[in-house]
This record gives C-alpha cells, sequence and structure tokens, in this order.
C-alpha cells in the first residue's frame, strides 16, 4: 500500500529553524546591537509570542478573539504584583502571570458555547469589563496612575534571551500543534464542530484547552512585556487596541498557519517603529489597508503569500513536476 | 444477540411529538431499513441515537450500557456513528486527515488508540470504501458520490459497532447507487457492523435491509421484512393515503 504521508515536520525545516533560533540568539554578542535595536528585538519576540499564541485559538480552532488583551494584562499585572509584593524571582513572577491568565481564560468556558461573530463580540465585552475592572482596581493595577516596577539594566539586557527562548518554544509548540493529530481535531472543529462531535470529537473540551493555553501563553507574554517596560497601566495593557493588535498580526501574517503570525509580528512591529514616531496617526490606517489587502487577495495572507512564490520557484530548480 | 434496543424513545419539541413512543431493537449484524414519508421522524430518531439531540423520554441501549442522554462525541466512542444527509466534510482538511481525525479515538480491543494505528486505520478504511487514490485531495474535488464514500469512510474509521446512514444513497446516479448498496452489504459482512439504514430509494431499501421499519409521524406503523411491510395497509395509507382521501383528492 503507498501509505506515505508526509513527516510530521521536515528535518530541513527543523534544521533551519533551529539555526535561525541560534543566529539569533548570538547577534548581539556578534553584532554589538545598539541598546535600541536590542531592545526593539526584544519587543519584536515578545509579539511574536503573543501572535503565535493568539493563532491557536483564532487559527486553528477558528473563533476569532477580540478580547486577548484581558489575558495580557493580566499576566502582566500579576507578574508585576508578584515580584513587587513577594518579591520572588522575576522568572518565577513570569510564571504566576501565566497561570492567573491561563486560570481567567478558564472562566471563557460559557463564551465558548457562541460560534463565529457571536463569539468574537462577546470577547469584545469580556475584553472591556475586563479593562473597566482593572482601572478600577487601585490597590492591584495602580489605577490610571499604572504600575511601576524597579528598573533593572541587566535583566533589560538579559531579557532579549528570554524572549527569544520563549518565541522560539512557542514558535515550535506551534508547529507541532498544526501538524500533530491535536491540531487535525482543532482544525476539524474549525471546519464544522458538530461534523466534529460526530467522529468523537468533544468541541468545547478542545476549545476550553486551547483558550487555556493560548491566554496562558499570552499572559505570558504579558509578563515579559511588564518587565520590558517596567511601567505598566491598566488603559494601555487591557486596552482594545491591543487585542486588534493580537488579530491584526495574525490576520497580516496569516491566520491558521502555523509560523504566518511571525511574520506579521515583524510587519506589525517595523510599522509601528518606522511610522509611530513620525507620523502617529498614519499606523492604523496603514494596518487598515494592509488588511483589506489581505483580506482580498492573499486569506492566509503573508504566509500565504511566501508558500505561492516558493510553488512558483520549485519546479524551476527541481526540473519539473 | 441484539446490539440496540430502543424502548418507548420520545422527543418533543414544544407541543410537537417529533417521535412517539418508538420501541425498536437492532439485531448484531443485521441491516435494518428505516423508512416514512417526509417528517415521519427517521432523523429525529437518527439524532437522538447519535447523541445529538437528548430524548424527551424513553432509552437507549447499546449492548446493554445505557447511551442515551450521552454528547454525540461520547456515543461515537460508545461505539455509535452517524453519517448525515447533507455530506458535511471536513472542507479545510484532506481526504486522508478526514478520515484520520475521525480514526483517533477509535478504540478496538487489543489495540491502542494512537497516531500510528490511526494512520493504518485510515488507510485501510479508505482502501475499503475505494477512495485510497484521492488520499491527497481536498473533499471539494470530489464528486457527491465521492464525498458520501467519504462520509461513510469518516464514520467506519471510528470502529463502529453501530452505523446510522441517513441518506446515503440519495441523489447519486444508478450506477453509483448499485455500487453504494454493494458497499453497505459489505460494512456488515465484513466489518461486523450493524446498520440502520433511513433512504428515500426504495428498491435500495427493500433489497438491502433485513428487516423495515416504518414511522409515520413519529410512531411506528409497521415492522417486518420488506415484503410484509410493502403489503402492510397501513404503510400505503400512510405513502398514498387512504382510498377516502385519494376520494377527497381526485
Amino acid at each position: 500500500m503507498s501509505l506515505r504521508p508526509p513527516p510530521v515536520i521536515p528535518r530541513t525545516a527543523g534544521i533551519v529553524f533551529a539555526a535561525a533560533c541560534v543566529a539569533l540568539g548570538v547577534v548581539p554578542v556578534v553584532l554589538d546591537l545598539s541598546a535600541y535595536a536590542h531592545n526593539q528585538l526584544t519587543f519584536l519576540f515578545i509579539t511574536i509570542a503573543g501572535a503565535l499564541a493568539w493563532n491557536w485559538m483564532g487559527g486553528f480552532v477558528g473563533q476569532i478573539s477580540f478580547g486577548h488583551a484581558a489575558m495580557f494584562g493580566i499576566g502582566a499585572f500579576v507578574a508585576g504584583r508578584v515580584s513587587l509584593n513577594l518579591h520572588l524571582p522575576v522568572p518565577l513572577s513570569w510564571l504566576a502571570g501565566a497561570v492567573v491568565a491561563g486560570v481567567f481564560a478558564i472562566g471563557a468556558h460559557p463564551l465558548l458555547k457562541l460560534r463565529g461573530p457571536y463569539f468574537s463580540i462577546a470577547t469584545i465585552g469580556v475584553g472591556e469589563a475586563a479593562r473597566v475592572v482593572f482601572t478600577y482596581w487601585e490597590g492591584f493595577t495602580g489605577g490610571s496612575s499604572g504600575l511601576s516596577l524597579p528598573i533593572d539594566g541587566d535583566l533589560k539586557y538579559q531579557l532579549y534571551w528570554w524572549a527569544l527562548g520563549f518565541a522560539a518554544l512557542v514558535a515550535a509548540a506551534s508547529v507541532v500543534i498544526r501538524r500533530s493529530s491535536f491540531g487535525l481535531k482543532l482544525l476539524a472543529i474549525k471546519a464544522d464542530a458538530d461534523a466534529a462531535a460526530d467522529v468523537g470529537i468533544s468541541a468545547p473540551f478542545y476549545q476550553d484547552l486551547v483558550f487555556v493555553l493560548s491566554g496562558a501563553v499570552v499572559g505570558l507574554s504579558g509578563a515579559l512585556y511588564a518587565s520590558f517596560q517596567s511601567f505598566i497601566e491598566p488603559a494601555d495593557m487591557f486596552g482594545f487596541d491591543r487585542s486588534i493588535g493580537f488579530v491584526l498580526t495574525a490576520v497580516i501574517g496569516g491566520v491558521g498557519t502555523a509560523l504566518g503570525p511571525v511574520l506579521g509580528a515583524i510587519v506589525f512591529v517595523v510599522v509601528k517603529l518606522y511610522l509611530l514616531d513620525s507620523h502617529p496617526e498614519l499606523h492604523l490606517g496603514l494596518y487598515g489597508m494592509l488588511l483589506i489587502l489581505v483580506i482580498l487577495f492573499e486569506p492566509l495572507g503573508l504566509a500565504g503569500l511566501f508558500r505561492r512564490v516558493v510553488r512558483r520557484l520549485r519546479p524551476a530548480r527541481g526540473g519539473g513536476s | 444477540m441484539t446490539r440496540l434496543v430502543i424502548r418507548g424513545l420520545t422527543k418533543r419539541f414544544g407541543g410537537l411529538a417529533a417521535l412517539d413512543g418508538v420501541d425498536l431493537a437492532l439485531r448484531e449484524g443485521e441491516i435494518l431499513g428505516v423508512i416514512g414519508p417526509n417528517g415521519a421522524g427517521k432523523t429525529t430518531l437518527f439524532s437522538l441515537i447519535a447523541g445529538s439531540l437528548r430524548p424527551s423520554s424513553g432509552e437507549i441501549l447499546l449492548d446493554g450500557r445505557r447511551v442515551s442522554g450521552l454528547p454525540a462525541h461520547r456515543c461515537v466512542r460508545a461505539g455509535i456513528v452517524r453519517t448525515h444527509q447533507i455530506v458535511r466534510p471536513f472542507g479545510n482538511l484532506t481526504v486522508f486527515e478526514n478520515v484520520l481525525v475521525a480514526a483517533i479515538h477509535a478504540r478496538r480491543p487489543g489495540a491502542r488508540p494512537g497516531a500510528g494505528h490511526a494512520r493504518d486505520r485510515a488507510g485501510e478504511v479508505l482502501e475499503f470504501v475505494g477512495l485510497a487514490d484521492r488520499m491527497t485531495q481536498f473533499p471539494g474535488t470530489l464528486t457527491l458520490a465521492g464525498r458520501k464514500r467519504l462520509e461513510l469512510a469518516r464514520a467506519l474509521a471510528t470502529a463502529p459497532r453501530v452505523v446510522l446512514l441517513d441518506e446515503v444513497i440519495a441523489g447519486v446516479n444508478p450506477t453509483e447507487a448499485l455500487a453504494f448498496a454493494q458497499l453497505i452489504r459489505r460494512v456488515r459482512d465484513e466489518r461486523g457492523v450493524s446498520v440502520m439504514m433511513t433512504e428515500h430509494v426504495m428498491p435500495a431499501v427493500m433489497s438491502l435491509s433485513d428487516r423495515v421499519f416504518v414511522l409515520d409521524h413519529g410512531k411506528q406503523i409497521a415492522e417486518g421484512t420488506p415484503a410484509e411491510v410493502v403489503a402492510n395497509p397501513q404503510v400505503v395509507a400512510a405513502y398514498l393515503g387512504t382510498e377516502a382521501e385519494q376520494a377527497v383528492a381526485s
């Protein structure tokens, strides 16, 4: 029987991925990066991890969340409070932020009975409710004056490798999920939750599981971001702009593709860097245009574009078929 | 031996009883045809057995174990699987993946569920329904008959003891219909699966079924061999109307 489906993860792809991680790991040492570039790369890694984790829910399960800022903010404030008040080592405080954000995501269980646009609208409500609650919860978040964390130059320098490792792990997890039987179940739920139940897949269980995982990872990215910024305030951390940011990065990069959000995050951060400073009013307009272009011409985003280019090039190199 | 026992099964939607006190038994290795006019409650009956709907009252036992009230995915794991009248393939997965995802939870005595096991099983089932050469295609590229085969393959991949086929033959051309009837017989003969099927294509049901069960307005009106059922005046009345009604109509 000619039953040879492709291997779960092609070996060359694994090698390229590992090499890229190692290269990025030695870049600051070898190239003597400016502090600015060093920090922007750190920010990029944090953004990548968040975008990838959003995509587990939005892309793999197909439930588009406009409320992930809630988990991002909770991760950040819990981590901040744990390191400030309990004086635990910073990495432990990050972990605490991730766990609490994941637990918060379990609370989304009733929402997950909704599908499609109904789910999306409900997540807007949850995100905004979280923003209001945490803005008024001054004892915890410092209210509108925010929370200042001790400024630690060494930590900020080291954060580069923490963030890189984190992003690499999340990227590897994305690929493994996408290619595994677990990912297959998620895609089946995305296609038709009722038909999935008819072949023995419990949509509620897997949705809950993925939402918790996605929430915990986004919470962890929020916690790293808190250490990165040293100052966090609820209006910004829980802001609707952040929730939209997750959606934008994933959609521009390629919703449902394993690694598309990485590309989306790169575009997002670069646009932010080069347009936010010079033309702060322009960058949202540009995202809007990118979004329209993606939806009209390449629903799989930059990843889809990338695949198309690869397909074009391949026959030329391989000499036919 | 009796595989599936249904006692006093009732489903009400508001004031309307879509199914009203149905008693039914499906034997091991049997093909049972369920027929009835449109709106008789056939699909409701299937939805109740498959766990897509919860019964208002009554019970369903699979090999003596109560399965009524279980959600659909638990019914599948217990061994009852259904196919849909309107095929519902996972359009974003290949034909192979469509079947693979159904095979993941398949449990057979002695065989542990696992990825490798599921792959073998998915390949074997696709071979069985005659779609082995379409594995890497997407369901959208298949003909209707092909998608119906896929629907059947997906159901079989779950390693069921009972399969409920909702109008699998309807809508395909006569040659395909004949091949499909053959396939359903092989599901019973070679895989030992008990089959319950509804069908509008009467010759197909009558030639395939060991027994036929007739529903009308949610109630059982007849049960027996195809020959007995066809001769039953109540069945004829349900399908064609009584003489008095025909007189009024004409």
